[in-house]
């Protein structure tokens, strides 16, 4: 499914350098960080340290002011067809007058798919986010954790290479979210697909990461880089209760705690 | 259930209104050369509607006043949608929009009667500038009201210019379109009676006219229940438009 060349071991995303003002303001200051192929990599940190802005840079819907970003060796200069966003405000990032299964067919319009194959496809996406019987339903008839299952649909509408997620399990309830850590955890093992995740939720990064990178704010700079070396799958229940997720959750604590000083 | 009781109760303050009418009409307390029974109305109306010319009133009304809506409604929204996806046009084109606005529509009637004369262009011109502006200043609202978050959406999409335009804009903006749509077509309805009664054009208001200046009351009041009538079947028309267009927007909440 991965587009482009396929050599492992290589990074997909390199940022190189990354400087990001606001007028004068330094948001994000010389941010060097690679990406590798099929890797997911987490993004921690105080709120406003600037975790939604790289990951945004990284996407191509923001321009950094220094440096850049790559994406399998070529400049990013705006959103790739082959990246795909999940926005934290899934309510805002849906067409509410399209049902689910035309929210999820603007991604196959926007790429010219024939209304013939569509519906096909359309099911077989809802069936994948565990959707399978709410092709009818407005997003105004759903809850938020099927419509943030909505948006990874039309996601992976796109057969994306890469997943660029800004905190989208942060405003679901513990049960959904954990649920939707597992879905997604599974999908991208099936898809290969290489992911930013952003999140605030530390345990959340542990669990879901193969690294987890710690930002320092104002301005906004790598402070700390974690490898987790937790055994895939996941489980909700023997991962967080393992020694090296305890070990790995109080360093990370400490960081954020140092960090928010 | 309660839709229906609310309709019995509407139902019931006309039919306690017609009453009132009639009894007053019945006793005289106002002179019957000034006010009509809704029996004698109600035979005008008949009387006209069979044996004289109202119904050729009526279409003429119902003509001008669709005309009028339909040309301001296609510009109302054309050029609403080219102002409101454009910061730089509606810093532009703002104050001017701004300026002409608060212009009632018949101050430019002395204009048109000018440039067209008495006749039927003349009234379209008229009835178009006064309906355009509820049309045109909803529809740039509801084009710069667009969630900017799916504009992102469609960025990350790679959608066209007219996709966006076709997919996104129109139909974010298109509850308030509507609204506009809406009063638009009283303020052509309201314009359409005037220039009628100004330029003799035939419809209801020249009618209307005739049977005051004739002391007519039955057949003024009958005119004057076919233009109540027309205007509540036309927004009648156009909630019925609403409630199709806008089902997503009224959630049969099942979680
Ligand atoms: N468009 C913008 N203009 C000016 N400042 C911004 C803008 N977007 C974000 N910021 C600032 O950049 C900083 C980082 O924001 P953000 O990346 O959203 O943080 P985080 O996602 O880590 O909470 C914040 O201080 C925020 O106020
Ligand atoms: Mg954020």
């Amino acid at each position: 499914m991965n587009k482009g060349s396929c050599r492992a071991g290589e990074a997909l995303i390199r940022f190189s350098k990354v400087d990001l003002s606001f007028s004068d303001r330094k948001i994000l200051e010389a941010i060097d960080l690679e990406i590798m192929r099929g890797e997911i990599v987490c993004l921690v940190g105080p709120s406003g340290c600037g975790k939604t802005t790289a990951l945004r840079i990284a996407t191509g819907l923001l321009a950094p002011t220094g440096g850049g970003v790559a994406f399998d060796g070529a400049p990013i200069l705006g959103p790739r067809r082959d990246v795909a966003i999940v926005f934290q405000d899934y309510g805002k990032a849906l067409l509410p007058w399209r049902t689910a299964a035309g929210n999820v067919s603007l991604a196959l319009e926007a790429v010219g798919t024939p209304r013939a194959e569509r519906a096909a496809r359309i099911d077989a996406l809802l069936a994948k986010v565990g959707l399978p019987h709410h092709a009818d339903k407005y997003p105004s008839q759903m809850s938020g954790g099927m419509q943030q299952r909505l948006q990874i649909a039309r996601c992976l509408a796109q057969e994306p290479a890469a997943l660029m997620m800004d905190e989208p399990f942060g405003a679901l309830d513990a049960m959904t979210r954990q649920e939707l850590q597992d879905e997604m955890l599974q999908i991208v093992r099936t898809t290969g697909a290489t992911v930013l995740f952003v999140t605030h939720d530390l345990e959340e990064a542990i669990y879901v990461g193969d690294r987890v990178i710690g930002l320092l704010p104002h301005p906004g700079r790598i402070g700390i880089e974690l490898k987790i070396d937790l055994p895939r799958p996941r489980d909700q229940i023997a991962t967080r209760e393992d020694p090296e997720f305890l070990r790995l959750r109080r360093e990370l604590y400490e960081f954020i705690k140092s960090a928010e000083r | 259930m309660k839709a229906l009781l609310w309709r019995l109760a509407s139902l019931a303050v006309t039919a306690g209104f017609v009453a009132i009418w009639q009894i007053v009409a019945d006793f005289k307390l106002v002179s019957p050369v000034f006010l009509p029974g809704p029996d004698r109305a109600w035979a005008a109306l008949v009387h006209g509607m069979v044996a004289s010319n109202l119904a050729t009133k009526l279409a003429g009304t119902i003509e001008h006043m669709l005309e009028g809506w339909l040309v301001a409604s296609i510009a109302g929204v054309v050029l609403g949608a080219l102002i409101g996806s454009s910061r730089f046009m509606r810093a532009y084109v703002g104050p001017t929009l701004e300026f002409l606005r608060p212009l009632p529509a018949s101050a430019v009637i002395p204009l048109a009667i000018a440039i067209f004369g008495f006749s039927p262009a003349m009234a379209l011109g008229v009835i178009a500038f006064g309906a355009i502006w509820p049309m045109l200043l909803s529809t740039v609202h509801g084009f710069a009201a667009v969630e900017p978050r799916l504009y992102e959406v469609a960025r990350a999409l790679h959608l066209s210019r007219w996709q966006v335009i076709a997919k996104i804009a129109l139909p974010s903006a298109l509850p308030d379109i509507l609204a506009g749509l809406r009063l638009g077509l009283t303020v052509a309805l309201i314009l359409a009676v005037v220039c009628e009664m100004i330029a003799g054009l035939d419809g209801l208001g020249q009618w209307v006219l005739l049977a005051a200046r004739y002391f007519r009351s039955p057949d003024l009041f009958a005119g004057v229940i076919l233009l109540g009538a027309l205007g509540f079947v036309g927004a009648l028309a156009l909630d019925i438009a609403e409630r199709r267009l806008l089902v997503w927007r009224a959630p049969t909440n099942s979680p």
